[in-house]
């Protein structure tokens, strides 16, 4: 199986931090359904052209979060998620990348104000207007 | 240590060889199990020598070799070197009049785990025909059969001198993704040189950075890639000395009025001095293997220069 995970070569964030995002992501969103197969260490990490040492960080930072689990000589499955669970990671995401977003605001001299005023434009674009959202 | 052992798969202990023209080593380094580990350097670096010496074709004059848990040129070689697949950067000479199918027969004499199916899974997957001579082959036909031929008694160990010189992209990306099969099989090792910056990039888990018979550093791939990275910075006021102090800052450039480029080797540290200090960061990019190497090598020169002046004071 072939996961829609992409990196971002030129960004100074961590590739094993990337990586685990999206695929926390993934599961945390019910994409990869519970008892969902993950690919081999080697597999993902040749589809995502980083190592292996990487994608093991991976694997193990997800495990002892309660998202993964491993069975010896099976391989690494998606893991029960708690309602609680799925709530607590939901937004994490969405954390990152509004700080992303004003982290790059910044680097371009954008004022508060300016970014409150674009912030309040992107809401109205994507919830006001047309109203549907997915 | 004994435990260490058990996860490496080759073991160099400070290895020294001093030839009329070149000298090698003091080298220490550890090959890790389960790895794909990757050899880069300049030409003339003493990277084959090291392959050499793991099948004790060449002898160190000081220090140990230790493959797969034993130590080379100690007893019988012969079990370990059954376990071993080896693709030497140059083809045999004495090879030439013989054809693949015959080279594969004698193979399969020698190698217990010899695997004909294998054998012939691997020539259809490269899409050659091993019913010539190998030298009447092109380069790249050649090199496609010897890679069959190194890979079909299923070694723990591969050694892959140069593998892909000579190859046509579709045969490279056929190679890749054979090695990355062959890995699957969670213990197996491979140590490979390559000048080939993509290959290190799809392939390798560590990466030695060698030069002029020594061993420049060894890193894991993905930080290696995250740590270097060129700034643009630019900041009011900002000086070449400020800009000098950024931290792992290997080269400053000005680039007109107050702004900078600067290669650094420790981008995390970099970026979080640059939002401490105020300066803002116009652009960062990523550096290539090639420009790593070179600015490791610029800096080996450098500190070589300056032991050497202090030596000469004394």
């Amino acid at each position: 199986m072939r996961l829609p995970i992409g990196i971002n070569e030129q960004s100074a964030e961590p590739l094993y931090h990337q990586i685990e995002v999206q695929l926390r992501a993934l599961i945390v969103s019910g994409q990869l359904a519970e008892g969902t197969l993950l690919p081999s260490i080697r597999e993902l990490a040749q589809t995502v052209k980083c190592s292996v040492i990487t994608v093991k960080r991976v694997y193990s930072d997800l495990e002892s979060e309660g998202l993964l689990r491993t069975r010896q000589g099976t391989g690494t499955y998606v893991a029960k998620v708690g309602e609680q669970e799925r709530d607590r990671h939901r937004l994490t995401a969405v954390v990152e990348a509004l700080d992303q977003a004003v982290t790059t605001g910044k680097r371009n001299q954008c004022s508060e104000e300016e970014m409150i005023e674009l912030f309040n434009e992107a809401i109205q674009k994507h919830y006001r207007q047309g109203g549907k959202t997915s | 240590m004994s435990d260490g052992q058990a996860d490496q798969a080759i073991q160099f202990k400070g290895i020294e060889q001093r030839k009329p023209n070149f000298k090698l080593g003091p080298i220490t380094l550890d090959i890790p199990k389960g790895f794909i580990t990757a050899i880069v350097g300049p030409n003339g670096s003493g990277k084959s020598t090291l392959f050499r010496m793991v099948l004790d074709l060449e002898k160190p004059q000081e220090g140990t070799v230790h493959v797969l848990d034993h130590r080379i040129g100690s007893g019988d070689d012969a079990p370990v070197k059954q376990r071993i697949g080896y693709l030497p950067e140059e083809s045999l000479l004495h090879d030439d009049k013989i054809k693949a199918f015959e080279k594969a027969r004698f193979n399969s004499y020698w190698y217990r785990n010899w695997d004909v199916n294998r054998y012939q899974e691997l020539l259809l997957g490269l899409q050659v025909n091993d019913n010539l001579p190998l030298g009447k082959m092109s380069k790249g036909m050649r090199r496609k059969c010897e890679f069959a031929l190194a890979l079909a008694h299923a070694p723990d160990l591969l050694l892959l001198d140069e593998p892909s010189s000579g190859l046509d992209p579709l045969a490279w990306k056929a190679m890749i993704e054979m090695l990355h099969r062959y890995m699957e099989h969670g213990d197996r090792t491979i140590l490979m040189t390559s000048h080939i910056v993509e290959e290190v990039k799809r392939l390798a888990d560590y990466i030695v950075f060698m030069a002029q018979g020594r061993v420049l550093g060894v890193y894991e791939k993905d930080e290696l890639f995250s740590s270097w990275f060129t700034f643009f910075i630019s900041g009011e006021g900002l000086s070449a000395q400020t800009a000098s102090t950024m931290p792992g800052q290997c080269g400053v450039e000005s680039i007109g009025g107050h702004s900078f480029r600067i290669t650094t080797s420790k981008a995390l540290q970099a970026d979080q001095w640059c939002v401490a200090e105020g300066i803002t960061i116009i652009s960062k990019q990523a550096l290539e293997l090639d420009e790593i190497m070179s600015t490791l090598l610029q800096q080996d020169g450098i500190s070589k220069r300056v032991h050497e002046a202090r030596g000469n004071s004394r």
